[in-house]
């Protein structure tokens, strides 16, 4: 694939504000917890967006192509199975992993940053591309530690990853915020080091700060300090999309709306 | 969103029109209504019923702040009209209208009441013959009037009734419930709510044949079939029977949407 088309501003579509996202002017496209929709019965407010022309992405959180144990291809075909049954033109999911020894963490889990986890990471995503039908793009997580011993980098592990897999990159800047207060990382550093013409789209989402820690929550409102990171992104290269996570305490209609405008006025700001 | 609109147009609270117009079961579909139209709850596709998540919730009234209280998790849409129907805020609502005497208690007209009526005619006649008859007329006409029964709204309510904005469409759904029509339009479009959530409420038809067969409240007018406790002979019967002394079972009391 050339490149990724122009997708513009979306939404996280989830079954609790569908009305809302079906009647939010200006969702130029929506993402789908791929884990939460079935094959054969597809949930209609989805089926209602595509028939008006809207994009659905399916993202997945279940893959856990960062873990030792082999790729569970079950979930691997399910993705692919949404990606076709809603026409799409690639699928996400993250670096990370979510499950090892038969247990689930229930958590997106950073994967340490050494070459031998780098590739395990690799062999699992080229099978995890051979049994999909369309691109892979993989994201970035929100970590609360930092693995003993990296080698590289996150950008230095991420660019080394779409270069011996030919992935693509799903940024959520939201989580580069949150890492940068967490464990100190540089998402400036990341920006440079990633291979930005391998960027799918872009994550944004809220969080807020307990204690001495920035919980990435998806349930609170976006920080400008996140659009600050996005403004930072956006500078460097125009994202072919931006998509807002919510996924829980959802607010008002109108809230919902002002957060898009907020990330759209970001982004044209670049493109003017 | 639209703008909150349901305090214009009409004295009587939207929720109170509600329950002259359609019981408790309509007065809980008008709590809705004035909840999702202050933008403090939404609904989903799939008939799901959560809370907007605000700090500042506004006015709100005690059966709205009890529907609010039980969506700490998405309920159904009919469960929460039903629910909020059944709840001890919806009969102090009613205990309210007795008291601002907009409603009163129903009596169901007998279908013998007729009887009484000529019984008393015809001892009234006879009274120019036998004077001592004149007792039993008043007798028996006193009980024609009390078995030809009583609508449970005072005229107070009827005139409340009356005076209704439904171009308002809280109030709309007061008078037609979220199933009915203002002209072409159903009520629910105008909260932008899809048919399938929308007819997750009993049909307005079904749920007065349904009471007409059960003989609650033949001779109610406003209130849909009988103003709760005033159809049901007494509050606590609709509280506690679970719906099978009024309105046999379903919404019971009213209490599953259409609620007239």
């Amino acid at each position: 694939m050339a490149g990724i088309k122009d997708l513009g501003v979306g939404i996280g579509w989830r079954s609790e504000i569908d009305l809302t996202v079906e009647r939010l002017p200006g969702v130029d496209f929506v993402e789908v917890v791929a884990e939460n929709l079935h094959i054969g019965h597809l949930p209609e407010s989805v089926t209602l967006l595509l028939e008006r022309g809207i994009p659905v992405l399916p993202h997945a959180v279940s893959l856990s192509l960062g873990g030792a144990d082999e790729v569970d291809l079950h979930r691997v075909e399910h993705l692919g199975a949404i990606a076709e049954a809603v026409g799409a033109p690639m699928v996400s999911d993250h670096v990370c992993f979510v499950r090892a020894g038969g247990l689930d963490s229930g958590h997106l889990m950073p994967v340490p940053r050494t070459r031998d986890a780098l590739d395990v990471l690799v062999a699992n995503v080229k099978l995890a591309q051979a049994n999909l039908p369309v691109p892979l793009a993989l994201e970035n997580v929100a970590a609360l530690l930092e693995w003993p011993d990296g080698e590289l980098s996150e950008g230095q592990f991420l660019a080394e990853l779409v270069e011996r897999t030919d992935c693509w990159l799903l940024v959520d800047v939201a989580n580069l915020y949150a890492n940068a207060r967490n464990i100190g990382t540089d998402p400036e550093r990341f920006l440079d080091e990633i291979p930005l013409e391998r960027l799918a789209y872009v994550h944004v989402a809220g969080g807020e700060q307990h204690g001495d820690i920035y919980h990435d929550t998806h349930a609170h409102a976006v920080l400008p300090e996140v659009l600050e990171v996005l403004d930072e992104l956006c500078s460097r290269v125009a994202p072919p999309g931006v998509l807002l996570e919510r996924d829980d305490n959802y607010p008002s209609d109108a809230e919902i709306e002002s957060e898009l405008t907020a990330i759209r006025a970001v982004v044209d700001k670049h493109r003017d | 969103m639209a703008a909150p609109t349901a305090d214009r147009g009409t004295r009587v609270p939207p929720e109170q029109i509600g329950y002259l117009a359609g019981g408790p079961g309509r007065a809980a579909e008008t709590a809705l209504a004035r909840l999702m139209d202050a933008g403090l709850v939404r609904v989903a596709r799939e008939g799901w019923v959560s809370t907007v998540h605000e700090t500042e919730l506004g006015e709100t009234t005690a059966v709205e702040t009890s529907i609010l209280l039980r969506l700490s998790k998405p309920v159904r849409f009919d469960s929460v009209v039903r629910q909020a129907a059944k709840s001890p805020e919806m009969r102090a609502l009613h205990q309210h209208l007795r008291a601002r005497r907009l409603t009163r208690n129903a009596r169901p007209r007998l279908a013998v009441w007729w009887l009484f009526l000529v019984i008393g005619v015809v001892l009234g006649l006879a009274a120019f013959l036998e004077p001592w008859t004149l007792f039993g007329a008043a007798g028996f006409l006193g009980i024609a009037f009390w078995t030809y029964g009583a609508k449970p709204l005072t005229r107070a309510g009827r005139e409340a009734l009356l005076r209704v904005d439904t171009g308002n469409r809280v109030l709309a759904v007061a008078v037609e419930g979220f199933r009915g029509r203002i002209g072409n339009r159903p009520v629910g479009d105008h909260f932008g709510l899809p048919q399938s959530v929308v007819k997750t409420l009993p049909r307005k038809g079904k749920q007065q044949r349904r009471r007409a067969r059960s003989g609650a409240a033949s001779s109610a007018a406003g209130c849909g079939a009988g103003c709760g406790a005033s159809s049901c002979g007494s509050s606590s019967s609709c509280s506690s029977g679970g719906g099978s002394s009024c309105g046999g079972g379903g919404g019971g009391c009213g209490g599953g949407g259409g609620g007239d």
